[in-house]
């Protein structure tokens, strides 16, 4: 496949209305040392057919945000404080537990890292695959087992009659994976989360994988939330892109608009300090400094060279989240905005 | 000190079996399967010379590693350190060679002692392999420290105490304890966040310029091969599928699954160039692999030799030093590769 071809799929691709809208999602921590603010006030919205991709290092809170949209933070200690999740028009932070079980598996499914610990040991794939058919759709006997062997072909699964009768522990990792992908999609979800779902997989099985979603999506039309630390999948999978650091969104953007004009520093390093494969530089660029605490944040602007007086109120003043440009929206500290323009940036530089 | 050919470190036909199954049935039978995680390979590190070796899980790297830092017991073959047979060789030639020979980890997690303080982490080997005195190991261990990019007073601090890319220089501050010769890195940055993985590759390739480190890279990730490495080796199932400068690798790879290794990598750009090719099946269970040709397309019929894994290596261009295995039986009818694979489906196009 070369560009052009990839390119113009990606034009061809059809996204549809906003299925997924999230406005102002705050999931807190509570511990000794304080609280924990995982998730801080973050906004996006999902398209159907459409793949955002949340980008982020671990502890950034990517995450605790998709586990809040299922509404499955453990809890205590997590708590949602506040904020709307409207799938469809409905709420689901203010739906009952009841009406939450129906969505979760159905309208909204999940694809976990580790296929291991996902599956559970001791049932055969048939009756994983089935569990949310028989739940959601009211499948039983000979439906049940031609829809299961129909979900195992649609994630490539060789001789699906014979490998459903197998237990996890019979499966390669790419099988695994590719198991827990037909349980995701059984039952025509509409929004699909994918939660780091390559990064246990071999580089050439992850290739696999990663274009076995694409054509998920293609024939279903289902909207992807693709939650990653890999700037390459992000190339390869994802329309949108939000970039999360220290539970807020930094930037967020069109996939083209987010490489070729990166605004955020953030943003900019994680693109710029990871090594090509065609090409040999001397030296990497690294980002000195280390995430912060989210107890304990530094102020939004003390990694900002520009800034040469940081204050009180770079600390406690949320950041602003300017538009730069149609939908390419970047967060600045707010009481420097003004006058030296600094992104939002909080760093542990000890 | 080198070997006549200039090598720090040379593996030569290094083999590790690991005894599977059998069972009780299998002990009155005599019969005996073998996993065979490494199977005969050869490589050779010039000092001051960065050696990756690469492959997916389960392809026998990191039981490579794991004989060069004498953790495990060859099944068969010889290690050469500076042209001395490292294996048969007196306590004394092994306590030289394991102290010359360090390691980084890959999980900066689990490789340090939560109970004990970098000052202690760092000085152990100090206080095993050498006579300084308490106060030379004091000064020597903020010295490291402050080599790696961190303060003198953190030698007080638990390892909890740091955040991962920290720790991952705990960790490499250890293994430079000793003035090694050869640092073997276990996939020293993949447990890292991205923004911090940068900072420890510079840091590693810094220590290598200054001290004139020679390392061994075991590494999955293709492109931080390619940043840090001379020469380069792929390992499949057990075995060196290819070998060359790194360059070379890259710019003309000969075998299929060094081709679908570089095809599967990801692309840095929404708009990349790069030719997508996805290689079919799987990798199969080194306990009993398939024929060697099963993924060669131009192989119409494997032949029951085929089965023996007999590999051959032959060398691509002239003279450059890069080597690519082929199936020993039918190489010179059909040029087959070695490369067994399971439900690859492409026999016969």
């Amino acid at each position: 496949m070369s560009t052009k071809t990839s390119s113009e799929e990606t034009t061809k691709k059809s996204i549809g209305d906003v299925i997924l809208e999230v406005n102002n999602l705050q999931t807190y921590f509570v511990s000794k040392w304080g609280v924990v603010k995982a998730v801080d006030d973050i906004s996006f919205n999902l398209r159907s057919g459409e793949t955002l991709g949340i980008v982020g290092e671990s502890g950034s809170g990517k995450s605790v945000t998709v586990t809040s949209l299922m509404r499955l933070v453990p809890s205590p200690p997590g708590h949602i404080v506040g904020g709307e999740v409207f799938l469809e028009g409905t709420d689901l932070l203010q739906v009952n537990d009841r009406a939450m079980e129906k969505v979760r598996g159905d309208k909204m499914a999940m694809i976990l890292q580790d296929p291991m610990t996902a599956l559970n040991p001791v049932f055969d794939i048939e009756d994983q695959v089935g569990e949310a058919l028989g739940i959601h759709e009211g499948l039983r006997g000979k439906t049940l087992k031609s829809t299961v062997i129909d979900m195992l072909k649609k994630v490539r699964i060789p001789a699906p009659e014979t490998r459903m009768k197998d237990y996890p522990h019979q499966l390669s990792g790419g099988m695994r994976q590719r198991v827990v992908g037909a349980i995701g999609i059984s039952c025509n979800p509409v929004v699909l989360i994918a939660d780091e779902p390559t990064t246990s997989l071999d580089a050439t099985i992850q290739a696999q994988y990663l274009n076995l979603l694409n054509d998920l999506q293609e024939e279903t039309g289902v909207g992807i939330i693709f939650i990653t630390h890999d700037f390459g999948v992000v190339a390869k999978m994802c329309d949108r892109v939000a970039v999360m650091y220290a539970g807020k969104i930094v930037e967020t953007g069109t996939v083209r608009e987010i490489f070729n004009n990166p605004l955020h520093p953030y943003t900019e390093a994680l693109i710029k300090s990871v090594p090509k494969l065609d090409e040999n530089v001397d030296r990497l660029y690294a980002i000195p400094g280390n995430p912060p605490n989210l107890s304990n944040r530094p102020s939004g602007c003390n990694f900002q060279p520009k800034c040469s007086t940081p204050n009180e109120a770079c600390i406690t003043e949320e950041p602003i989240l300017v538009e730069e440009s149609e939908g390419h929206i970047v967060a600045y500290c707010a009481p420097c905005y003004e006058e030296h323009k600094c992104a939002w940036f909080p760093r542990d530089i000890n | 000190m080198t070997s006549e050919n200039g090598a720090l470190l040379e593996l030569r036909n290094l083999k590790k079996y690991f005894p599977v199954g059998g069972g009780l049935l299998g002990g009155l039978t005599g019969k005996k399967e073998y996993l065979k995680a490494v199977d005969g390979i050869n490589l050779t590190i010039e000092p001051g010379t960065t050696y990756g070796l690469v492959g997916e899980s389960g392809c026998g790297k990191s039981t490579t590693a794991k004989m060069v830092l004498m953790l495990e017991n060859p099944t068969e073959g010889e290690i050469f350190f500076e042209g001395q047979d490292a294996i048969n060789s007196s306590s004394a030639a092994k306590k030289y060679y394991k102290s010359n020979v360090q390691a980084v980890f890959q999980d900066p997690w689990a490789s340090l002692n939560p109970r004990m303080r970098v000052q202690g982490i760092i000085s152990e080997p100090l206080e095993v392999n050498t006579k300084m005195t308490k106060l030379q190991i004091k000064n020597k261990v903020s010295e490291i420290l402050e080599e790696v990019g961190l303060q003198s007073y953190q030698a007080n601090l638990y390892p909890h105490e740091f955040s991962g890319g920290q720790r991952q220089r705990i960790g490499v501050a250890r293994s430079l304890a000793l003035n090694p010769k050869l640092i073997v890195l276990d996939e020293p940055v993949s447990a890292l966040d991205v923004s911090i993985r940068a900072q420890i590759m510079n840091l590693l390739m810094d220590l290598q310029k200054e001290h004139g480190l020679t390392y061994l890279l075991i590494a999955h990730h293709l492109a931080t091969v390619r940043y840090m490495c001379d020469k380069m080796g792929v390992m499949y199932l057990g075995k060196m599928v290819e070998q060359a400068v790194t360059d070379d690798l890259f710019d003309t790879p000969a075998h299929p699954y060094t081709q679908a290794l570089i095809g599967a990598a990801l692309p840095y750009h929404p708009d990349d160039t790069k030719e997508d090719s996805i290689l079919e099946g799987e990798v199969p269970s080194p306990i009993n692999p398939p024929s060697c040709c099963s993924y060669a397309p131009l192989c119409p019929e494997p032949d029951p030799a085929c089965d023996a894994n007999e590999i051959t290596y032959r060398e691509v261009g002239s003279g450059r030093n890069h080597w690519t295995a082929h199936c020993a039986h039918c190489m010179d009818t059909y040029g087959c590769y070695y490369f067994p694979r399971v439900n690859p489906n492409v026999r016969g196009i």
